[in-house]
């Protein structure tokens, strides 16, 4: 039971926040299993938490400083560590108490490399967590997305949409096509298994579903449905009251980015009549990426 | 606490008890004075005029739920039936009555739940305390629970990845007391612990968070406050639950409830 007193000129990073909620649904959404590892990344610019499967699918999550109430941040490089993600969502978990605001301060390293967290509201009640990290895991295959060509292959789809689709898709199973088309504009997501189901997004006739549409030839790849379920499964109620948009784009080889905003601004209970997406400042919304790889064991359509 | 417990019924008192018999698990001791549940009272056994039975507290309840739905259908009805009443009976089972033996057994086991922890600190609100403990349960297992004698409640749970703790400073304090140590504001809570272990003023136990965890249910008979306290020896966590007269600060003597959890391992002190 040793004392996490620290010099705070030995910490690496010392930051508060005053929104826990917030960061528990962003590290939700990456979090597509029950026992997880991931990698923290610490720099002067935010954390970025990285969790990885199988070397076909990544995903970021970007704590931008702005997030933070305050973010000291004096190491020398960029520190990585290695945490359960499991573990560090459970325990933020813990200080995010319903119906109010909490504010936790978190620093890195404690005596024994740990993270450490604990609440700033009150002197007379503390909660406080040691989180045992451990050295990171290289990162076993760099998820270098480089765009297809001069023209973006990309889409906007509602958040919601988005989600519904690709659970309505688990029925055929096993593995999605996904089609861009440029005329006329539309994305398919198609799925062949037990059955056929195909799911189309016709950016004239649904423009308050696919919010925006950028493709100038047709392409078509393959992706795991476990994968592609990943990048959704586990979306915060928060980004769909929010009604935001995510954003999927097709890169070199066919690899695909999925990018959804979660806001961890402080909740807004106060002005239920402002469209809360609109009120919150670009500055207090994280940032999620999920990278899949194609699967590979068919030819590509038309990826000049 | 569980659907089957003893009731328990001697000359001026009546109680339910859970777990008294059988050892493990979570104790509880909820004792009535006759006045406050009988109009009219009369017990007579050849054990000291005392009967224990066991009794299916799920059947009681419905029993009791029914009864006063009825009673306040009667009183309407009598009002406009001119005098009219009607009585209505429900049979709740119950077990034979306890031998001789198990009737000694359980006295003794209720008087031997009397002795209280030296000190007891007023815990914080229990909704607050109740929807921590149910995050805690995603965590781990194990909870070590501190007391010290200036009002220290401190959680804490321990595991292989992760060490996560709630303290709750400056509670009341009943029984023995000392001052808090000047210059500790700003001391961790895990130092504040073991500071107060080595001084001698602090107790501490190692519960299961499950067994903690059920002894909050308790908020559902709606207590005033509850006080938590290590007996000593830190043999088991005491949890008092405390009602007031309605309407007043006093406390209502006719009715008690109190939970043991029994401690998982001896614990450090």
């Amino acid at each position: 039971m040793s004392s996490s007193e620290v010099e705070p000129d030995t910490l690496d990073l010392v930051c508060q926040l005053d929104n826990v909620q917030g960061m528990v649904d962003a590290l939700s959404l990456v979090r597509w299993k029950r026992h997880q590892d991931s990698v923290l990344e610490l720099s002067e610019h935010g954390i970025v938490v990285i969790v990885e499967e199988s070397g076909c699918l990544q995903a970021k999550v970007y704590l931008k400083k702005e997030l933070f109430v305050s973010y000291e941040y004096r190491a020398e490089g960029r520190p990585r560590f290695g945490v359960s993600l499991g573990v560090f969502v459970d325990c933020l978990n813990t200080f995010s108490v319903s119906g109010r605001s909490s504010s936790i301060e978190m620093c890195y390293p404690g005596p024994d490399m740990q993270l450490l967290l604990k609440s700033v509201d009150s002197t007379d009640a503390c909660i406080y967590a040691e989180i045992r990290t451990r050295i990171p895991d290289t990162i076993s295959w760099d998820y270098n997305f480089e765009p297809a060509g001069s023209t973006p292959l990309s889409f906007t789809v509602k958040s919601a949409a988005l989600k519904e689709a690709i659970d309505d898709l688990e029925w055929p199973g096993s593995s999605i096509q996904i089609v861009l088309q440029p005329d006329p504009p539309s994305v398919q997501f198609r799925g062949e298994g037990h059955g056929d189901l195909q799911i189309d997004f016709m950016y004239y006739a649904n423009t308050d579903l696919l919010i925006a549409f950028q493709c100038d030839r047709l392409v078509s790849y393959r992706y795991k449905y476990k994968f592609l379920r990943a990048t959704t499964s586990n979306m915060p109620g928060s980004v769909i009251k929010d009604n935001r948009g995510s954003k999927l784009t097709i890169g070199r080889g066919g690899m695909l980015k999925v990018q959804h905003l979660v806001s961890v601004g402080r909740p807004t209970a106060q002005h239920p009549h402002i469209d809360s997406a609109a009120y919150q400042l670009p500055s207090r919304i994280a940032y999620i990426e999920f990278f899949v790889k194609p699967e590979v064991d068919e030819e590509p359509v038309n990826d000049a | 606490m569980g659907r089957i417990c003893h009731l328990f019924l001697t000359k001026d008192h009546a109680f339910f008890l859970h777990n008294l018999l059988n050892g493990d698990g979570v104790q509880s001791i909820a004792q009535f004075r006759k006045e406050s549940l009988f109009e009219d009272y009369r017990i007579s056994s050849q054990n000291d005029d005392r009967i224990a039975f066991t009794i299916d507290l799920g059947l009681l309840h419905r029993a009791l739920r029914s009864s006063v739905s009825v009673c306040g259908h009667v009183t309407t009805a009598t009002n406009r039936l001119q005098g009219y009443k009607s009585a209505v009976i429900q049979d709740v089972p119950i077990s034979k009555p306890l031998s001789r033996v198990d009737v000694v057994e359980l006295q003794s086991a209720i008087d031997m739940a009397q002795d209280l922890p030296q000190t007891l600190v007023q815990g914080p609100d229990l909704h607050q305390l109740q929807s921590f403990v149910d995050r805690l349960k995603h965590v781990g297992e194990l909870l070590h629970i501190t007391i010290t004698q200036y009002g220290d409640l401190h959680l804490q749970l321990l595991n292989t990845l992760t060490t996560l703790g709630v303290e709750f400073r400056k509670l009341p304090v009943v029984g023995v007391q000392a001052h808090v140590p000047t210059g500790d504001q700003n001391m961790t809570a895990q130092s504040r612990t073991k500071y107060a272990m080595e001084k001698g003023e602090a107790l501490s136990v190692q519960l299961s968070l499950k067994h903690f965890a059920k002894s909050l249910q308790c908020h559902l008979t709606k207590p005033d406050s509850a006080f938590y306290g290590i007996t000593p020896l830190a043999s088991c966590l005491t949890v008092i639950f405390q009602f007031f007269i309605p309407g007043t600060r006093q406390t209502d003597k006719s009715i008690s409830l109190h939970c043991r959890l029994p401690v998982l391992d001896p614990g450090s002190a």
